[in-house]
């Protein structure tokens, strides 16, 4: 079955969210300045972008 | 690693997972039940997820293991350990006046309202510095400001100990000066031997167990 674009972009959201979870648990498995810096600047707005990538894609499907 | 952390890891891996079966099969969301887990797992979820390992994060940045990690403080935790009474920071650590797990958070956070966020973000610059600045010698390393008093105050005020002792009584309005951050604790001849990294080389050095070496 082919997807549509609103299921291709909750794909994309998907992966940036499991991306950023993924790499939020990586940073604790540490205690150093490096993995909170990198939860903070890396694992936070990846998982955040996926969320708006995925809000975008409902407010912008078109269909009925 | 403590239990918290390993609950949290097992949890977002838990979140990672269903955002993960949701990202794999879209369609899934053309059904009602779809669309929750969609909503659950991308938004939901992964917001309880980064809340949960930033305060995780915060709480472990206050550890003594986290400041010690970057290499230029590592003289600054010897200086605690120096055998010599008159080293306020080892005084402090050595006898349990500060929580050894988070002594160098006790003492170098502004006890106001936004003190520890203010720490934390200074601890990013400190960061940003250990990774693409110039690192400087242990030695230069200084304070942004003048030590306020209301950090130590904070645990001694009201102490007897504090109140009562005659070095603080060396004029009538000393602890009123110290209170309003007049007198610093720090002034020349009191307790002015504070980390003092230029001098360990000569110095001896408590070990836990109770031997100085």
């Amino acid at each position: 079955m082919i997807p549509t674009t609103i299921e291709r972009r909750i794909r994309w959201s998907g992966l940036l969210v499991v991306a950023g979870l993924v790499l939020q648990m990586l940073t604790l498995l540490s205690i150093h300045p490096l993995a909170f810096v990198s939860f903070l600047l890396l694992g936070c707005p990846l998982v955040a972008a996926g969320m708006l990538l995925y809000l975008y894609s409902l407010v912008s499907d078109d269909t009925p | 690693m403590n239990s918290t952390g390993l609950i949290l890891i097992l949890l977002i891996a838990i979140v990672a997972v269903l955002a993960l079966l949701t990202a794999w099969r879209p369609e899934l969301t053309r059904e009602r039940g779809g669309k929750v887990l969609a909503f659950v797992s991308f938004c939901i979820l992964p917001v309880l997820a980064m809340w949960a390992g930033a305060t995780e994060h915060l709480q472990r940045s206050t550890s003594t293991q986290f400041c010690l990690s970057c290499h230029v403080m590592a003289d600054f935790g010897k200086s605690l350990l120096v055998d010599d009474r008159s080293y306020i920071p080892a005084r402090h650590f050595q006898n349990n006046f500060v929580p050894r797990d988070h002594a160098c958070f006790t003492c170098h956070t502004d006890y106001t309202m936004f003190g520890d966020y203010r720490a934390k973000w200074r601890g990013v610059h400190h960061v940003l510095v250990e990774y693409f600045g110039t690192i400087p010698k242990p030695e230069d390393i200084k304070l942004y400001t003048a030590y306020n008093n209301r950090e130590c105050l904070h645990c001694h005020a009201g102490a007897r100990a504090y109140q009562e002792a005659s070095s603080h009584h060396k004029s009538p309005e000393m602890l009123a000066l110290a209170a309003s951050n007049q007198l610093s604790c720090m002034s020349s001849n009191c307790h002015d031997i504070v980390h003092d990294v230029a001098t360990l080389k000569d110095a001896t050095f408590w070990s836990p167990q109770g031997n100085a070496k």
